[in-house]
C-alpha cells in the first residue's frame, strides 16, 4: 500500500512535468505579443522591445521554459496585466471559487444521495421514473443557461435574489454575511446541477448493484427489518463509489466554474482564467492551468488511495 | 389472408402482389398482412416528407424546380436532394421490410439476428422511442431548415429589433431584428453538424487509442494512458478555450479541437477492449493463427460495438453542450452564423428587455441533448441486459 502510494506520486510528478511542457508549447504558439500586452496602449516600439528582452523572449526555448518554471516555483513570476506575482493573483481569487465549489458540491450531495437512494429502493415506481428523468434532464442542461434562467427569474422578474456579483464578504468569505450568502445561491445552484444529476444516477446504480449481492439476502433471511437492511447493509456499501467519485469531479467543477463564474460575474479563478485567455496574460493562464491540473491529479491520487482504504478487498500490488 | 394450407406457389403469388401494392404506396403491403403499426409508421413518414415537399414547393424553394426567380435555388440543393433521397428511401425500405417480415413469418426455422432482437427490445422501450423521436425531429429541422424557416436567419430588420413574440414572429426578434425562430431552426444545423462531426472524430481517434492501448497493453498502453492523464487533467473546456484562442475560432477548429482532444471515449473503449480480449473466442482466434489486425477488427471491435454505440450517442450530447458553452464564451461559432450558444451570448445583454432571446435557445439545447442522453440510456439497457 505504502509502496503503491510512493509509486503513484512519482508517476504524478512525471505527468505534472508533461503537463507543464504541453502548456508551455501551447502558450508559445499562442498568437498575440505578450510584451505589447504588458506595455499597454500607446507604448513606443522601444519600450516593447525592452520588455521583450526583459522577459527573455530572445533566449532559447528551453531557457525560457526553465525561467517560467523557476519563476512559478519561487513565486516571482509576474502576471502581465496585474503587476502582481501570478500566485498572488490566483490566491486572491481562489476563496471565491473554493466557496462556490464547496457550496455546489454540498448542495449536490444533499439532494442527489437521498434522491438516488429512494429511486433505487422504490425501483420502477413513479418516483423512480421522476428521479431518473430529472437526472437525465439535469445532465442535459447547460450550466450557463441554468444560471441565466435563475438570474432572469429570481433576479430580474421576482427581485428576490441579486442578479450577479459576489456581494459583501467577511474575512474574504461571502457565506459569512447575509448579503454574500444571497449572492451565492444562484451560482451554487447552477454549478451543482450537473454534479447533482450525475451523483443521483451513480447512487441509484450503485445501490441497485449492492442490493443484488448475497449478503443482502443473508441480512433479510436472518430477520432484520427492511430499514436496517437498506440503511446499514446496503446504503453504506453503496456509498463508497459515490463518495470516491466526488474527488473525480474536481475537474468538472473547474470547467463548470469557468462558465458559471463568467455568467454570474463571480470573481473566482474560473472567471480569472477566462479573462486571462482574453487578455492573453500568458503567465496567469500558465499558472492557473497548472494549478487546476495539479488539483485534479492530486484529488485523483487521493481517491485511488482512499479507495483501497475504504474497501479492504482492493489491493494495488 | 392467413390460410394455413396455402402452398408455396400461392405464397409466392401473394408476395408479388404485396410488392406491387407496396410499390404503389409504402405500407399498403404491410396493411394487407395486418401489420398496422408498421403501415402507420410508413404512412406517417410519407405524410411528413410530403408535407415538407409541399412546403418547399409552395415557398418556391425547391432547388431545380423553384419557380420563384427572386432567389438562386442553389442554396437549397442540399435540402432538396436529401428530401428526394429520403422519399425514395421510404419506398425501398418498405419493400425490404415487407420481404423480411413475410419470410420471417413463412419460414419456420427463421432465426432472428442480434440486431433484430435488439430492435424488438428497443421498440418496447418508451424511453428510447422518445429519444429517437426527438433526435429525428431535430435532424429533420436541421436538414430542411431552408424550407421550414421563413426568412434566412441573417437578414436584419432594424425597425423591429427586440420586438416581443407576435403572430408574425412567434418567438420574437433579437437585437438586430432577426427572427428568433428562424435562427433557432438554422442553429440546429450547427449543433448537430458540429456535434456529429466532432463525435465521429472522437470515436475514430479515441477508438484508435483505446484499441491500441487495450489490446496491446504494455508500453503503448502506459504511454497512451499517461497522455490521456495529462490531457484530462486540464478541464476540457479550459483546454478548448486555450487552443481556440491559439488557432482562432472557425467551424473547422471547433471540430478538430473537440474531436481530437475530447478523449473521454478512449478510456471507455480501452476498458471495454481490455475485457473483450480476455474472452475465449479471442484466444481461439489467436490459436488458429489469425493475424492481429484481423483479430482486432473482426473479433474485438464487433464485440465492443454495443458499448461504442452507447458512448457515441452520449458523446454527441456532450459535444453539443460544449460547442454551446464555447460559443457562449465567444470562442465558438461567430455571430452572424446562427448557433444556439452564440444566441445565448447575445441574449445576456438584453436579459431585462428581451427574455425570449435567452429562453428559447437554451430550451433547444436541452431538448436535443436530452434526446441523445435518453437514447443512450435506453441503448445501454437494450443492447446489453447485463449492464442494467
Amino acid at each position: 500500500m505504502f509502496g503503491y502510494a510512493i509509486r503513484r506520486m512519482i508517476q504524478l510528478a512525471f505527468v505534472l512535468f508533461g503537463l507543464t511542457v504541453v502548456l508551455f508549447v501551447l502558450l508559445k504558439a499562442m498568437p498575440g505579443d505578450p510584451a505589447r500586452v504588458m506595455a499597454g496602449l500607446g507604448a513606443t516600439p522601444a519600450t516593447i522591445e525592452a520588455i521583450r528582452v526583459k522577459l527573455g523572449f530572445y533566449k532559447p526555448l528551453h531557457v525560457q521554459y526553465w525561467r517560467l518554471i523557476g519563476g512559478l516555483c519561487n513565486g516571482q513570476l509576474q502576471a502581465m496585466t496585474y503587476h502582481k506575482p501570478v500566485w498572488t493573483v490566483i490566491i486572491e481569487r481562489l476563496p471565491a471559487t473554493v466557496e462556490l465549489g464547496a457550496a455546489g458540491m454540498l448542495l449536490a450531495l444533499l439532494v442527489s444521495i437521498p434522491a438516488g437512494l429512494l429511486s433505487a429502493i422504490y425501483r420502477n415506481s413513479p418516483l423512480d421514473y421522476a428521479v431518473t428523468t430529472t437526472a437525465l434532464m439535469g445532465i442535459s442542461i447547460p450550466v450557463f443557461w441554468l444560471a441565466l434562467m435563475l438570474m432572469l427569474v429570481f433576479g430580474v422578474i421576482l427581485h428576490v435574489l441579486p442578479v450577479s456579483g459576489r456581494g459583501a464578504t467577511l474575512w474574504g468569505w461571502s457565506f459569512l454575511t447575509i448579503d454574500g450568502l444571497r449572492h451565492l445561491i444562484i451560482p451554487a445552484v447552477a454549478l451543482s446541477s450537473v454534479q447533482m444529476a450525475m451523483n443521483a444516477r451513480l447512487t441509484r446504480a450503485s445501490m441497485l448493484e449492492v442490493m443484488r449481492q448475497e449478503y443482502i439476502d443473508t441480512a433479510r433471511a436472518k430477520g432484520l427489518t427492511e430499514r436496517v437492511v437498506l440503511i446499514k447493509h446496503a446504503f453504506r456499501n453503496a456509498l463508497a463509489p459515490v463518495v470516491t467519485n466526488v474527488g473525480l469531479q474536481v475537474g468538472a467543477l473547474f470547467a463548470g466554474a469557468v462558465l458559471t463564474e463568467t455568467t454570474t460575474a463571480w470573481p473566482g479563478i474560473g472567471r480569472l482564467m477566462y479573462e486571462s485567455i482574453i487578455r492573453r496574460d500568458q503567465a496567469v493562464v500558465f499558472g492557473l492551468a497548472l494549478f487546476m491540473g495539479a488539483c485534479y491529479m492530486v484529488s485523483y491520487l487521493l481517491v485511488d488511495i482512499m479507495y483501497a482504504y475504504i474497501d479492504p478487498r482492493i489491493t494495488y500490488d | 389472408m392467413t390460410d394455413p394450407n396455402r402452398g408455396a406457389s400461392t405464397s409466392e403469388h401473394t408476395m408479388v402482389k404485396d410488392y406491387i401494392l407496396s410499390l404503389m404506396l409504402p405500407g399498403l403491403g404491410h396493411a394487407m398482412h395486418g401489420w398496422w403499426a408498421k403501415a402507420l409508421v410508413f404512412w406517417s413518414l410519407l405524410a411528413i416528407q410530403g408535407g415538407t415537399l409541399y412546403l418547399a414547393i409552395m415557398r418556391g424553394r425547391l432547388a431545380w424546380f423553384a419557380y420563384s426567380a427572386s432567389k438562386s435555388p442553389s442554396e437549397y440543393w442540399l435540402s432538396t436532394s436529401v428530401l428526394f433521397l429520403l422519399l425514395c428511401g421510404v419506398w425501398v425500405f418498405a419493400l425490404l421490410d415487407l420481404r423480411r417480415s413475410i419470410r420471417a413469418r413463412n419460414e419456420k426455422n427463421y432465426v432472428q439476428g442480434y440486431w433484430q432482437i435488439v430492435s424488438r427490445r428497443f421498440s418496447k422501450d418508451p424511453k428510447g422511442i422518445v429519444g429517437l423521436l426527438i433526435i429525428v425531429f431535430v435532424l429533420y429541422i436541421a436538414l430542411f431548415a431552408p424550407f421550414y424557416a421563413r426568412g434566412n436567419a441573417v437578414k436584419m430588420d432594424l425597425v423591429h429589433f427586440l420586438a416581443s413574440p407576435s403572430p408574425e414572429h412567434p418567438l420574437g426578434m433579437d437585437n438586430f431584428g432577426r427572427d428568433v425562430l428562424d435562427r433557432l431552426i438554422f442553429g440546429s444545423r450547427v449543433a448537430l453538424g458540429i456535434g456529429g462531426m466532432a463525435t465521429l472524430l472522437n470515436m475514430l481517434f479515441g477508438g484508435f487509442l483505446g484499441l491500441i492501448g487495450g489490446y496491446f497493453r504494455g508500453i503503448s498502453d502506459a504511454g497512451i494512458m499517461r497522455f490521456l492523464e495529462i490531457i484530462n487533467s486540464i478541464p476540457f473546456l479550459v483546454l478548448a478555450l486555450l487552443i481556440i484562442s491559439l488557432w482562432g475560432s472557425s467551424i473547422l477548429t471547433l471540430v478538430i479541437v473537440l474531436g481530437i482532444f475530447g478523449l473521454g471515449p478512449a478510456r471507455i473503449i480501452r476498458s471495454e477492449v481490455l475485457s473483450v480480449r480476455e474472452e475465449d473466442y479471442i484466444l481461439a482466434a489467436r490459436a488458429i493463427g489469425a493475424p492481429t489486425g484481423r483479430i482486432v477488427l473482426r473479433h474485438v471491435l464487433p464485440n465492443a460495438i454495443a458499448s461504442l454505440l452507447v458512448v457515441t450517442t452520449m458523446a454527441i450530447g456532450v459535444n453539443i453542450i460544449v460547442v454551446a458553452g464555447l460559443s457562449f464564451l465567444g470562442f465558438g461559432i461567430r455571430p452572424p452564423m446562427p448557433s444556439w450558444g452564440a444566441m445565448l451570448q447575445q441574449a445576456q445583454e438584453f436579459m431585462r428587455t428581451a427574455w425570449w432571446m435567452a429562453v428559447y435557445p437554451g430550451l433547444c439545447i436541452i431538448i436535443t441533448v436530452f434526446g441523445f442522453n435518453i437514447l443512450g440510456d435506453s441503448l445501454r439497457d437494450v443492447l446489453d441486459p447485463r449492464l442494467k
